[in-house]
């Protein structure tokens, strides 16, 4: 009896049904008795099938009366008539069918080829899984969340698409001993993603790897081996707090918390800042802000509201000599600078706080305050808050200067004062 | 409650049990979950058919309405029958159909695993299921009319035959199912609507 050419993995990929009810009799391939009624049965019954194959099937009539005929038979496949051509007669009771270049699969549960009567009775039907078999899954990447789990993803190959229900499975072992492991928390942060959520080495390389298995067959992705240590991420950092720094119009301070869950181990820990203006879509960044849970952004514009956020990045976990994997951003926090009828710069960027002079604009007006300092200051001791009041005053000085000189009417840019290097 | 066709009623019966506003008010709430859960099957039915693929789903198709051992649609004189043989009957099907739903389930996830809607929505019809036909036998109970009792389990649950029959048959199966849960949750919808006050004699 004809049947399909199904690909080389099909037998072995083919799963059968689970065990179906006795009731199932009842409902089609059993004849009611004396009713008249004709069933028929489709050979194959739910063959598995390669994209661009062929097909051969039949539909065998059985029934009351005798002689029931093939005659007026006909096919549809997910309910659609076929044309007549594909189908002929081999004998009283059979009908064939013969499909040629078969396409994907419509649904994954599966195509559905039905058999007809004269008058549109469902007689029997079988369904064509048509598809392509699993290609090796790729691009496996890993993060471990405070060093308390294990969460990957991974690019299904051939973009996913093999018209066939496709199983992933993601599998670890410790490199050196143990057996294979299987995750069991499927699609957490994505389609594609397996969360192990305890019971981790550390200090330990494990393997991992994806294996992709459909009715067709199966592929395994190249072994990913990593050490937890190297792959971990923190929370963002909590209590991002954004404030005025006193009347400078151009700086905003910003503090944070070290991420509790690593607070203890964050010795070399790195964040990163960004800022934009409440209405525009782009963020300029500030990097490497080492270790450190305070910076102050210059340079900003006054009186303007602005989105702040900071993540960490937990570098050098327990000696690890690898970078950790940057957090989520912190939730955007907002703060508005003092208003000015001088306008600013756009630009800005992290003033470290401790009195360490930084580079170019910033070291002049240092330079100037210091000078200052000796000439007005009692105490030899620099702070910030006398830097403040300085700067304070100097930009009131600077203002009426200029409202007395005409230099600047309300809404022309002034010439920068050197806010420091642009973010980046 | 007056003395009608279909009224529980029963001039045999001890005349000390007579609706009480609470009775009156669980008639009401199961009448009502009823109601619910008849619009939840035809959610299910039709997101059962959607993950089957054409035909299922067409207007016109019609596979072979064969009975499904075990349980079978409400009869045409059902309607017609004493209220408390009406809700025996609402109650005996309502059992059935959690165990059947249950394969329904089993099945599908297999076939359509990513259908993650449609499975809980068959896990959710089994318990409602057996919460409506509880709820069910507890106003018959109240009524003081016969509850079915403990029901012979049915072939579903008994049957481990590795019968391959097929998975176009399957689907059909599944169908029919989702069909007749449909049925008795609306036929018992139907004859608690006519215990509520006020409700159509």
């Amino acid at each position: 009896m004809p049947a399909g050419r199904p690909g080389p993995a099909a037998q072995s990929a083919r799963r059968p049904p689970p065990p179906l009810p006795l009731l199932l009799l009842c409902v089609l391939g059993a004849p009611r008795a004396g009713s008249g009624a004709h069933t028929a049965v489709i050979s194959p019954q739910d063959p598995t099938l390669l994209i661009g194959s062929s097909l051969q099937a039949t539909c065998s009539v059985h029934g009351d009366p005798p002689g029931t005929t093939a005659e007026g038979l006909y096919w549809t496949l997910n309910g659609r008539r076929l044309a007549p051509e594909l189908s002929r007669v081999l004998n009283a009771s059979t009908l064939a069918l013969a499909l040629a270049n078969l396409n994907g699969s419509r649904q994954q549960s599966g195509d559905n080829l039905v058999c007809h009567a004269r008058d549109g009775s469902i007689l029997a039907g079988s369904c064509l899984y048509v598809g392509l078999p699993p290609e090796k899954p790729f691009n496996i990447s890993c993060w471990s969340k405070n060093m308390k789990d294990l969460t990957c993803r991974w690019t299904p190959g051939a973009h996913g698409e093999t018209f066939l229900h496709t199983n992933y499975s993601l599998k670890y072992k410790l490199r050196w001993y143990g057996q294979d492991n299987t995750c069991e928390e499927y699609h957490t942060v994505g389609p594609h993603s397996c969360h192990i959520p305890k019971d981790l080495a550390l200090f330990t390389p494990y393997e991992i790897w994806v294996e992709a298995t459909n009715r067709l067959g199966s592929a395994r992705s190249d072994v990913l081996t990593l050490d937890i240590l190297d792959v971990v991420t923190t929370d963002p950092p909590p209590d991002v707090h954004v404030s005025r720094v006193g009347g400078l119009e151009d700086q905003l301070s910003v503090r944070w918390v070290s991420p509790p869950a690593l607070k203890d181990f964050l010795f070399q820990a790195k964040y990163q800042i960004r800022y934009r203006v409440e209405d525009s879509v782009d963020w300029k960044v500030v990097d490497d802000v080492s270790n450190q849970t305070s910076c102050r952004l210059a340079g900003l514009k006054p009186g303007t509201v602005y989105f702040v956020q900071v993540r960490c990045n937990p570098f050098g976990i327990y000696g690890s000599k690898k970078a950790g994997i940057w957090s989520e951003w912190s939730h955007p926090t907002a703060a508005s600078t003092p208003r000015s009828e001088r306008p600013g710069p756009g630009g800005g960027a992290c003033e470290p706080r401790g009195g360490e002079p930084s580079s170019g604009p910033v070291r002049r007006e240092l330079k100037q305050f210091l000078g200052w300092l000796k000439k007005h200051a009692y105490c030899s001791n620099l702070s910030f808050r006398l830097y403040d009041q300085w700067r304070a005053w100097m930009q009131k000085t600077h203002k009426t200067r200029n409202q007395d000189e005409g230099i600047l009417p309300s809404g022309r840019r002034g010439t920068t004062r050197g806010k420091g290097s642009p973010a980046r | 409650m007056s003395r009608r066709e279909g009224s529980l009623e029963d001039p045999q019966a001890d005349s000390s049990i007579s609706p009480l506003p609470h009775l009156e008010a669980k008639i009401h709430q199961t009448h009502s979950l009823a109601r619910l859960l008849t619009k939840y099957a035809e959610q299910l039915l039709q997101e059962y058919v959607q993950h089957q693929g054409d035909p299922f789903g067409l207007p016109g198709f019609s596979p072979p309405r064969l009975p499904v051992a075990g349980l079978s649609a409400p009869a045409p004189g059902h309607a017609g029958l004493p209220a408390a043989e009406r809700l025996q009957l609402d109650a005996g099907a309502l059992s059935a159909l959690p165990p059947l739903l249950d394969v329904v389930r089993r099945h599908q996830a297999e076939l359509n695993p990513r259908a993650l809607r449609l499975l809980r929505r068959l896990e959710d019809a089994a318990r409602q299921a057996r919460a409506l036909g509880a709820a069910v036998e507890a106003v018959l109970a109240a009524l003081g009319a016969e509850t079915r009792g403990p029901r012979p389990e049915p072939a579903v649950a008994a049957a481990a035959a590795a019968t391959d029959a097929g998975v176009f048959p399957a689907k059909v199966l599944g169908l029919r199912v989702c069909g007749l849960y449909r049925e008795w949750v609306s036929r018992t919808e139907g004859d608690l609507g006519q215990l509520v006050p006020g409700g159509p004699a």
